[in-house]
């Protein structure tokens, strides 16, 4: 990828006015501006349909934005189709709430389908990956502390555990950013550190830079190093955890809102 | 793909002018089909008689009723009823094409022109189809005596046509099986640009989506019959043009139902395969293809076995199969034998039915 700059001079990512308005006329995104640099945990907050999921996929356009502009590493991501595109999508893994596997294929084609931008088109139409890929795709199982399920079906497994093995698919991306959209509010409580912990591996271990929408504030004070707030699809606040407090927080949620009883405030 | 959202102006001002249109195009419709069928009813019942001096046949009264007058009626009555819709309630056609308007959603059917328009449109469409399909339980019940020489004779089948019948069976159940075979990798391919949520990615997709949606469309209208008519004189008379005639018919339905299929599946599995860089081709091998394969499955053993059942029929005007012994011997009123064939032909189906069954019921 010579095409992408040396990435301490860069940010990781860069949106630039950022907005998205639906078919049908309505309006996720206005106006965001955004620097996200390189190796940062970042979390955005927000009220569901505040444009988290929006802004997540306008980032390695799964949604084309209507408006502004998106650089990746350097790259204006919003300015590429076809090949190219795709080639800068292979550096962007993303999470989803849903874990979207496919289920009824296995944990480990599951885990390989991560490789699908780097591999030969043909062999992997009929499912042949070299044998390096498979393992590398076993030890990203074993990270995640699945290696053992390689060959079940993926539906065969709990939430908590098709979620990581969608890390491992990330992982197996090999990216320089993870797009995690509300990769927890799907899972059971007890199991949310259990994933959360995988992602923040990632991070720390792979220097990976993580962007990942969160609901539950003290996930974020335990994970994030940095996180921003939407609001109706503007970016109403930026800054660090420790800055987190009531008036943030009612800024945020609306008037209404009450914070959980164990956020601490 | 992943480019599905393009916006385009969206002048409100026509597009509601279309949709006004299209409502009292539907209502003009549906009044004129409520007045010919009340006078139809009336005629009917007025006891006239025609010039011969017997009572009007359905067809006859069809002849007489006035359609253009009805149309002209409908349209004005139509217009009327959508130009003072707030006084009269929305009428059917705007109910349909803008729906039904928030202050008469909690509205009893009883309390709305609209709900009573319904009822008698209903009611008026059992006692118009009663005189025109020329139902007549008196004659049902009464004159069973010449029909009971065919139901003794399917009840005594005769031997002399087994050895034939067993060996055009086999035929038939071929034929149906290469039929349904061959189509199923066209089917297979042309169900991806005729998939709706495959195709909003740009200009190219939309146009192949269309091209091929009408392409099916035309040819799934044509009767599997007709088909046979036209490959027999093709490739002449035999199995071969009854295979070609249900190998058209059925890439048309089975690309139908698999494109329905397609357009069902959960995106997110798409979404992540994606977002992942692979290429269009990856992304429907694994994020599609996966979630299809079992339904598809299903669709072509159920097409299977409706081919067999179709087979019979394609053998009548000489598709093979044992249709094509079975139409002489209907000719010449040799029930036993037909009754030998038919059963036969009943009890393949009826043992194809609950073979495909269970193993569609092991897929899904």
């Amino acid at each position: 990828m010579s095409a992408i700059p040396d990435p301490v001079a860069v940010p990781a990512v860069r949106l630039e006015n950022l907005g998205m308005v639906y078919p049908g006329g309505v309006r996720a995104l206005e106006g965001v501006d955004l620097e996200v640099q390189d190796g940062e945990f970042l979390a955005i907050l927000g009220l569901s349909g505040s444009g988290k999921s929006t802004l997540l996929r306008c980032i390695n356009r799964l949604i084309d934005p209507t408006e502004g502009k998106v650089w990746i590493f350097g790259t204006e991501i919003t300015a590429l189709s076809g090949g190219a595109l795709r080639r800068l999508r292979r550096q962007i893994a993303m999470i989803f709430q849903q874990f979207n596997l496919v289920r009824r294929q296995t944990v480990l084609t599951n885990v390989l389908s991560g490789a699908l931008g780097r591999t030969r088109l043909l062999p992997s139409l009929v499912v042949s990956f070299p044998q390096a890929e498979r393992e590398q795709a076993q030890a990203s199982l074993d990270r995640v502390g699945l290696g053992d399920r390689g060959g079940s079906r993926a539906d065969a497994l709990s939430g908590g555990q098709q979620q990581r093995v969608a890390v491992a698919r990330a992982l197996m991306q090999e990216p320089r950013l993870i797009l995690a959209d509300e990769p927890v509010a799907s899972l059971d409580p007890a199991l949310r550190h259990s994933v959360m912990r995988h992602i923040e591996a990632l991070n720390r271990d792979e220097g990976m830079t993580v962007i990942c929408s969160l609901h539950d504030i003290d996930l974020v004070e335990r994970y994030a190093t940095r996180m921003v707030a939407l609001r109706d699809g503007r970016l109403v606040w930026e800054g660090r955890a420790d800055d987190f407090n009531r008036d943030t927080f009612r800024e945020i949620y609306g008037e209404d809102a009450e914070p959980a009883s164990n956020t601490g405030f | 793909m992943g480019n599905e959202h393009h916006l385009s102006p969206r002048p409100a001002a026509w597009r509601e002018n279309i949709s006004r249109a299209q409502a009292v195009a539907l209502d003009a419709t549906l009044i004129t089909m409520a007045m010919l069928m009340a006078e139809l009813v009336v005629v009917a019942f007025s006891g006239r008689r025609g010039p011969t001096g017997l009572l009007f046949s359905a067809e006859q009264i069809l002849d007489l009723l006035h359609y253009g007058w009805a149309a002209v009626g409908a349209l004005v009555l139509a217009l009327i009823w959508n130009l003072f819709y707030r006084r009269l309630g929305a009428s059917p056609g705007r109910a349909l094409v803008l729906g039904i308007p928030e202050w008469e959603r909690d509205l009893e059917w009883t309390h709305t022109l609209r709900g009573w328009f319904v009822a008698v449109f209903i009611e008026l469409t059992f006692f118009a189809g009663w005189l025109v399909t020329e139902l007549d339980l008196l004659t049902l019940f009464t004159k069973f005596t010449k029909a009971a020489d065919i139901v003794r004779g399917l009840m005594h089948p005769s031997s002399s046509v087994l050895h034939e019948g067993l060996v055009l069976l086999v035929q038939t159940i071929f034929l149906a099986f290469m039929a349904t075979a061959f189509a199923i990798p066209v089917a297979f391919v042309l169900a991806f640009p005729s998939a709706r949520n495959l195709t909003r990615g740009s200009a190219t997709a939309r146009f192949a989506y269309t091209v091929s949606r009408t392409l099916m469309n035309f040819v799934r209208a044509v009767e599997p019959l007709v088909w046979a008519l036209i490959f027999i004189s093709w490739v002449g008379i035999g199995p071969f043009a009854g295979v070609l005639a249900l190998w058209v018919h059925s890439v048309a339905a089975l690309t139908k139902l698999y494109s329905e299929q397609i357009e069902s599946i959960d995106t997110g599995p798409m979404d992540a395969i994606i977002a992942t860089g692979a290429s269009t081709l990856q992304v429907l091998r694994y994020g599609v293809v996966p979630q299809v394969i079992p339904p598809f499955l299903s669709f072509t053993i159920y097409r299977w076995d409706i081919n067999v059942r179709m087979s019979t029929i394609i053998g009548f005007v000489g598709g093979g199969g044992i249709g094509y012994i079975l139409k002489p011997r209907v000719d010449l009123g040799e029930w036993g034998e037909v009754g030998t064939l038919v059963l036969l032909i009943a009890g393949t189906v009826w043992l194809m039915d609950i073979i495909s069954a269970k193993i569609r019921e092991r897929i899904v």
